[in-house]
């Protein structure tokens, strides 16, 4: 799987929504990304590519394309 | 971290639910962060079993469900730093076995299964008699501390 594929995979297991449903997606759009939903997804993406977000990427974590910026930052290459 | 105990004065400072609605009686053994243990004993003079029901008093499950909560809470809430925090449930599956009748002890074995950025995952076995009465997976969390993790609004 390409870094791209790992993304929105894990996006797509912890909300259950389509690939479709992602390039515009943000915080508190959909049910699924509430504030549970938040923490949960930073834990997945943490475990999918072993990184560890600070407070500072969790709260300005604020949307997909945020997202992939975030972990481009971790050398996360897309 | 040592374990300790809390007898039914000393747990209100890590619990803040009162009568009628505190659910656990001592605690017979709390790990911070790791797990708690105690119980609560039923008495014919519970407020609920009156009411659930005339003809057959039992624990209802919700109240079931509330009292290992607040056990799981006191393994957290006795963590440095946290004493008397709010918690809050977020999501809690539960499995009831058997009735839970006046005269029984309620032994309520909670875990810690993680404790991160303000969300506890948990979870919890209570016995009546040496068998389970109820077990659940459960989610609590202490809003103060999740909140500063949160996305701010624009």
């Amino acid at each position: 799987m390409t870094n791209k594929q790992k993304y929105n995979h894990v996006f797509m297991e912890t909300f259950g929504i389509s690939e479709g449903d992602l390039a515009e997606l943000e915080y508190n759009a959909i049910q699924a990304w509430d504030s549970v939903g938040h923490m949960g997804l930073m834990a997945a993406l943490e475990d999918t590519f072993d990184i560890m977000l600070d407070m500072e990427e969790i709260i300005d974590f604020s949307s997909y394309k945020v997202g992939i910026e975030t972990l481009e930052k971790h050398n996360i290459h897309f | 971290m040592d374990s300790f105990s809390l007898n039914s004065v000393e747990l209100q400072d890590y619990q803040p639910n009162r009568y009628p609605f505190l659910m656990i009686d001592y605690v017979d053994k709390v790990c911070p962060g790791k797990y708690a243990k105690g119980y609560k004993n039923m008495t014919l003079n519970e407020w609920f079993f009156p009411v659930h029901f005339p003809s057959g008093p039992n624990m209802p499950g919700a109240l079931q469900l509330e009292a290992l909560a607040q056990m799981l809470t006191v393994a957290i809430t006795t963590l440095p730093g946290m004493k008397g925090k709010v918690t809050h449930a977020l999501s809690h599956t539960v499995r009831y076995r058997k009735e839970v009748l006046p005269g029984d002890k309620f032994e309520i074995h909670t875990e810690v299964i993680s404790w991160n950025r303000g969300i506890c995952k948990g979870k919890g076995v209570a016995y009546t008699n040496g068998e389970v009465a109820c077990e659940a997976d459960m989610l609590i969390t202490v809003p103060e501390i999740l909140e500063e993790y949160l996305p701010k609004k624009k």
